[in-house]
């Protein structure tokens, strides 16, 4: 095999973009130990480690605060997708003043955490507390995010109202383009069994964009976090359905709520 | 930035790690983190996926310590690629949603994202990375680079993408790794 030829199996394969006949032949290589391919992809690894560096971005500590209270309570290795990643960003079903005042308590409790990380004797105590932090801790974090789409004046405000089979449910949605939204609902009957609320977004004429599944509480009310969805800017209509809880990609289900946007 | 410590200190710290060593585990993080969440969050645009993929990659280190080889790398790496690799598939499993939800008809619609990303210029100043070496390169090697590091397609899909035969993607995306190699001065036996 020419030189050219080589390097460019062991590029593609360090970006990850060798299919078919190219993956097959590279990786035959490396299992045999062919030092120069092994080689070459070494230095490309090396390379994209380096482009990487350039691009280094500290994270939010709470993932530090998560990964570390993970690790304390010992949580076995499990496999599966997804079920291994502590959620840090609970869907919150509390009062807005319950969950700030909460948010206010994340830094004292993570203070409180540190403070016993020195001492392993309460390790077990830091194990409950670390956890606690982390999740106090996004919960303050998604509490500011909220907060940055309250004050700006590009965040549309929609009134959903409720429809047929439940006209007294109310719901209110803060929608932003780039940093996404919130619906915040109120007055809806639990959902039964295997069953959730679903929020679409529809924009014109395109066929609605599911942005997420929710719950309610005994009381009715329920809230949703809403990333920002992909390819979607002005909506013009909000519209909640009920479906399965795990959420479907076109709705099936009678609606409950529906806002159109100012 | 700081200079990035030496491949040692990273592979001493992995292999404390696979002995159980929370204290190198936390050290780890501290001094390598910034590394892969970088990374990250320019596949990922979503600050919230950003954060769940970092936790994972990290805690598959602290699983999976013992399967790193010094012999086939440097910690930085090794840890580079599991961060891509992570990020790539959310990326996908993301995209297969919304190919799912948007109605292909929509052109309008499913094509905004897209359009933007194709323009190399913008799509590295967006990233952070127009001032890095990847901005040095001349222009149709830095958008196949990007289109494979940072969208994770396939040569035939960039190939597709870019309209351009799948060879001469194949050259593209070879001189661009090697002339970035080259930059960074990376030689090791």
């Amino acid at each position: 095999m020419r030189e050219d030829e080589l390097h460019e199996l062991a590029a593609g394969y360090a970006l990850g973009t060798l299919e078919g006949e190219d993956l097959a032949r590279f990786e035959a290589r490396l299992r045999g130990g062919d030092a120069a391919a092994r080689h070459a992809l070494r230095q490309f690894e090396e390379t994209l480690a380096r482009l990487a560096a350039e691009a280094a971005e500290p994270p939010p500590p709470a993932v530090k605060v998560a990964l570390m209270g993970r690790i304390a309570a010992g949580s076995p290795a499990r496999q599966g997708d997804g079920a291994r990643v502590v959620p840090l960003a609970a869907r919150p079903r509390r009062s807005v003043w319950t969950t700030v005042l909460a948010g206010a308590m994340a830094a004292g409790i993570a203070a409180i955490a540190v403070g016993m990380a020195v001492s392993s004797r309460y390790e077990r105590r830091l194990e409950v507390l670390g956890q606690e932090a982390a999740t106090l801790k996004a919960e303050l974090e998604r509490q500011s995010a909220v907060l940055a789409i309250l004050r700006d004046p590009a965040t549309q405000i929609v009134a959903l109202n409720g429809l047929e089979p439940s006209p007294t449910a109310r719901a209110r949605m803060l929608w932003h383009e780039k940093a996404g939204g919130l619906l915040v609902a109120a007055g809806l009957p639990p959902a039964p069994a295997g069953k959730a609320y679903q929020l679409w977004a529809i924009a014109g004429k395109h066929a609605p964009v599911p942005a997420g599944v929710f719950k309610v509480d005994q009381h009715g009310t329920g809230s949703l976090r809403v990333t920002p969805l992909a390819g979607v800017s002005r909506v013009d209509v909000f519209a909640v359905t009920l479906e399965p809880e795990a959420g479907v990609p076109a709705p099936t289900g009678p609606m409950y709520l529906a806002g159109k946007s100012a | 930035m700081r200079e990035p410590q030496t491949a040692s200190v990273a592979a001493d710290l992995i292999a404390a790690i696979a002995r159980g060593d929370r204290a190198a585990f936390e050290r780890f993080y501290d001094a390598y983190s910034p590394l892969a969440f970088g990374l990250i969050r320019r596949i990922l645009r979503d600050p919230e996926a950003a954060k769940e993929v970092l936790q994972e990659v990290f805690w598959q280190v602290w699983q999976e310590a013992a399967a790193y080889d010094p012999s086939r790398g440097s910690g930085e790496a090794w840890l580079v690629m599991r961060a891509r690799t992570r990020a790539i598939d959310k990326l996908r499993s993301i995209r297969r949603r919304e190919q799912t939800f948007v109605a292909p008809a929509d052109g309008r619609v499913a094509a905004a994202p897209e359009t933007r990303r194709d323009d190399p210029a913008l799509a590295a100043e967006d990233r952070g990375l127009a001032e890095s070496a990847l901005g040095q390169l001349p222009g149709p090697q830095r958008q196949a680079i990007e289109l494979a590091f940072l969208e994770g397609l396939t040569q035939t899909e960039i190939a597709a993408r870019l309209g351009e035969p799948l060879g001469t993607v194949k050259t593209r995306i070879r001189l661009g790794l090697e002339r970035l190699r080259a930059a960074f001065k990376v030689d090791n036996p």
